[in-house]
């Protein structure tokens, strides 16, 4: 059986912040980003998820999915479930099968992963992946400054034309990664240890995509594009450059200068941007990265066009500025 | 102090809050939102199909809700953006609805603009968090 | 079916009262009902008593307010209940009573109404005010009275043309009636400019289009027509009194420009008394915010739909107009004491038709037919009142 995501979707939330506003509030920006995605008050990763999740879903029969896998690392409860939410509101079959996964930047890729085996599983023809995140921490922590927000979902169909699922490769361990969060806290924090954290996300990626590239009887020159986890404005493509690909291959799955740190959403949202103007034939290559586990590399091969590649250009260009003050109010800060 | 909804009261209109899920009356044919035991518009028809609605319609009216009078469960909220619009949508289908409008346009709502249903947090009561529909401009 | 008369009625001034309870507001007026009755009355031939409140005391006696508060005044046998629709309890207690005595069951029967607002913190009040719209749905977008009335006053600019100017010429003509009342919150006149200038509060309303939270209490003693010159020489003749609903939530209803509930308690009122809008002389009309004046006006006939504000810009509705509309001040200035509205209408009523508004500068002359209309939340519940002076 072939498994093709045949539909992708995009949820941006409207409102912007740029750098600008950090240096002239606090006089610096840890961050390199040249704005940022800022959830309104009333937006959660929940309610992003759903906005992306129908924009995937827009042209397609919801009562054929059969699967729904969800990630975030910053879901609103520590223990319920919030598959179910995502069921009601988008209106799936009550026989779904759901997967959660949270815990570590990496969880976007493995809800695809754990689509693509749950789709084994069902009679139905579709699997729904939503991906959605925003990575929280007080606006005292330096490593706040980058984080940002999106949602972005993925159709996956049996033996139906698409991106087609090529391969997976992982390289897992005891990684410390960027960053933890502990029980109970709202706040991410940062292990202060930036050269030592670059050296684990540098050997865990580079690990996965050769080991992927390999394994396909590959070359990275391959691929039309190359989507890291983007942590920051810098790390992923200086990793790429070392390994040997070019600025070409790498720059239009980049999403940090213009979203930020979205954590478990980042290469997933930068496949989606590619999609919009990948050609049929394209080979894409995708890593995540995340504290804990390590890096999962996937490849795919575009068939043909998707029905719907969703709306990350859109939603890109749908925005409203705020200023630092406002952005504290919508934190909840003040 | 605010509005009590139980958690099984609002877990109950789940499937209308989160997709905007109405009824066609078996008797006349037009659509009941929100759901009633007799149709509002036959006064007869107590058999009804559920009917998915676009969620599209048009602002039939509007107020901007300021930050000191909401309503304490909308305090915060309030206290974030300053005022909030709250306005009654005419549905494509028929119905009218009242809800909260995002992302109002900077020149100012008017009746008669299309907008869309989105998905977001309503307010949250003994810790859960109550999801449902507001509208942004289409 | 009974004729129904008013034979005494009291209220307590409307405002902020920290040093009275419920119990202590309905004495009051209660008191002041029983000096009111010219011949004097024996309490306990009261049959019954109906007595309006929504948050019975701020919600510290939800079950049973009213033998508790007949307890508090000697009559604890009674038969006394507690009238619930929100801003029009009061009405509707009154409503009840009428009906009682036109039935024939009771010759005498009280009609009352009480709120405390003022004992509790603001987020607690705005929670007692916010909880009599439909909950699930007007309370759940965020909105409140003032935001649903907004609502209306919006859809009525929309298509009728209103100005923002026309709801703040409500808010003038009252606060300029309410001066001479002593029961009146507000004494105080305010300027066109001042009452378009407030803090927003829904747009279009700012705080001056708004009616006040309010201590209160207003009691009203009904009897059969046929006893009525037992007690008075003065009586004033219920001549008419209807009541109606309509959908709870506003997204319901068919009109945002009209309260179908209120047209189909004048309607009833209306023909009961035998007679029509234009054979009114004055009238307190529910002005919970400017623009409920303005429907009102509408609805109970003075005025077309779409044509009520030229009523106000031809000075119309004021003291020395042809149909002068709150005299009182309406429960824009007068106050709002929820439960206690609708039964404090009928006691200005009472004294007008009396010739008894002591101040003679607010006593209206020869007025022979008066109406008195009160509305639940935003128009869930109506009842409407004609009266006639029984002098003549």
């Amino acid at each position: 059986m072939t498994k093709s995501i045949i539909s992708g979707g995009v949820y941006l939330p409207t409102l912007r912040i740029k750098r600008d506003e950090y240096l002239s509030a606090l006089g610096s920006c840890s961050a390199a980003m040249r704005e940022k995605t800022v959830m309104d008050i009333d937006e959660d990763v929940i309610t992003m998820a759903v906005a992306a999740a129908r924009d995937a879903l827009a042209d397609l029969d919801v009562s054929r999915v059969g699967v729904l896998t969800l990630a975030s690392t910053n879901f609103p409860y520590q223990e319920k479930a919030l598959a179910g939410t995502l069921v009601e509101a988008l209106g799936l079959d009550k026989h779904v099968l759901t997967s959660q996964h949270g815990n570590s930047t990496i969880a976007g890729t493995e809800a695809l992963l754990a689509a693509l085996g749950l789709l084994e599983q069902t009679e139905q023809q579709y699997a729904l992946v939503v991906v959605s995140d925003a990575p929280t921490s007080g606006p005292d922590v330096d490593m706040e400054h980058g984080f940002g927000a999106a949602a972005c979902a993925f159709v996956l169909a049996k033996d139906e034309p698409g991106l087609a699922f090529e391969g997976v490769y992982a390289q897992s361990g005891e990684t410390m990664g960027l960053r933890y969060r502990l029980p109970g806290e709202t706040d991410i924090r940062d292990i202060g240890v930036k050269a030592f954290a670059t050296l684990d996300y540098n050997e865990m990626v580079k690990a996965a995509v050769t080991g992927l590239v390999s394994k396909l009887n590959r070359n990275l020159a391959d691929y039309r594009h190359i989507v890291m986890h983007q942590a920051d404005a810098k790390t992923a493509a200086a990793l790429a450059k070392k390994m040997g690909c070019s600025d070409v291959q790498t720059k239009e799955g980049s999403v940090f200068a213009d979203t930020g740190d979205i954590g478990a959403c980042s290469s997933l949202l930068g496949l989606c941007r590619v999609l919009e103007s990948a050609a049929s034939g394209d080979c894409l290559l995708i890593s995540s990265y995340g504290s804990g586990s390590g890096s999962q590399a996937l490849s795919f091969r575009l068939q043909a066009p998707l029905k719907n590649s969703g709306s990350f250009q859109a939603r890109l260009e749908d925005k409203k500025y705020i200023g630092y003050i406002q952005y504290l109010k919508q934190k909840r800060s003040i | 102090m605010g509005a009590h909804i139980s958690i099984p009261m609002y877990q109950r209109a789940v499937p209308q809050r989160y997709r905007l899920v109405g009824q066609r009356c078996g008797a006349c044919g037009k659509i009941n939102f929100p759901p009633k035991a007799v149709c509002k518009y036959c006064y007869q028809g107590t058999s009804f199909e559920d009917v998915q609605l676009s969620g599209r319609g048009t602002v039939y009216s509007y107020t901007v809700i300021a930050g000191g009078g909401a309503p304490p469960e909308f305090a915060a909220e309030a206290r974030c953006k300053g005022s909030y619009p709250v306005i009654i949508v005419e549905l494509a289908e028929g119905p009218r609805v009242i809800a909260q409008m995002v992302n109002p346009p900077e020149e100012g709502i008017a009746i008669g603009m299309p907008v869309k249903a989105v998905f977001r947090k309503i307010y949250e009561e003994e810790g859960v968090i109550r999801y449902g529909f507001k509208f942004s401009p289409a | 079916m009974e004729s129904v008369a008013i034979i005494g009625a009291g209220q307590t001034k409307y405002g902020d009262f920290p040093g009275l309870g419920v119990k202590e507001l309905f004495a009051e007026a209660y008191l002041e009902m029983l000096q009111s009755v010219d011949r004097g009355l024996e309490q306990q031939r009261i049959g019954a008593a109906y007595i309006g409140s929504l948050s019975a005391g701020s919600g510290f006696q939800l079950g049973q307010l009213a033998p508790l508060l007949m307890g508090h005044v000697g009559l604890p046998h009674v038969n006394a209940a507690r009238i619930e629709n929100a801003c029009a309890s009061g009405g509707y207690a009154l409503y009840s009573a009428a009906c009682a005595v036109a039935s024939g069951k009771f010759d005498l029967v009280l009609a009352a109404g009480v709120e405390k607002m003022r004992d509790v913190s603001s987020s607690k009040g705005r929670y007692w005010l916010g909880v009599s719209g439909d909950t699930e749905y007007e309370r759940l977008a965020g909105s409140t009275f003032a935001g649903i009335y907004a609502l209306m006053a919006a859809r009525y600019m929309h298509e009728y043309g209103l100005k923002r100017e026309h709801l703040s010429m409500v808010a003038v003509k009252n606060h300029r009636h309410a001066v001479s009342n002593p029961k009146a919150q507000f004494r105080k006149e305010i300027t066109i400019e001042q009452a378009l200038k407030g803090v927003p509060v829904a747009h279009p309303f700012n705080v001056w289009d708004c009616s006040p939270t309010t201590d209160g209490a207003a009691v009203v003693l009904l009897c059969n027509a046929k006893i009525a010159k037992e007690f008075t020489d003065k009586p004033v003749y219920l001549k008419g009194f209807g009541a109606a609903s309509d959908y709870l939530a506003i997204h319901d209803r068919d009109s945002m420009t009209r309260l179908l509930a209120t047209r189909k308690a004048a309607d009833e009122a209306y023909k009961q008394a035998g007679v029509g809008p234009k054979d009114i002389d004055f009238a307190e009309v529910h002005d919970c915010f400017t623009i409920a004046e303005i429907l009102a006006y509408g609805d109970l006939g003075f005025a077309e739909e779409g044509r009520a504000q030229y009523l106000l810009e031809e000075g119309f509705t004021q003291l020395d107009g042809k149909l002068p509309v709150n005299a009182s001040g309406g429960l824009k200035a007068k106050g709002h004491p929820i439960g206690a509205t609708g039964c404090g209408m009928a006691c200005e009523v009472f004294k007008q038709l009396r010739d008894e508004a002591k101040e003679p500068s607010r006593q209206i002359k020869n007025a022979r037919y008066a109406l008195s209309h009160n509305v639940g939340g935003s128009g869930g519940t109506a009842a409407v009142f004609i009266y006639q002076r029984g002098d003549a």
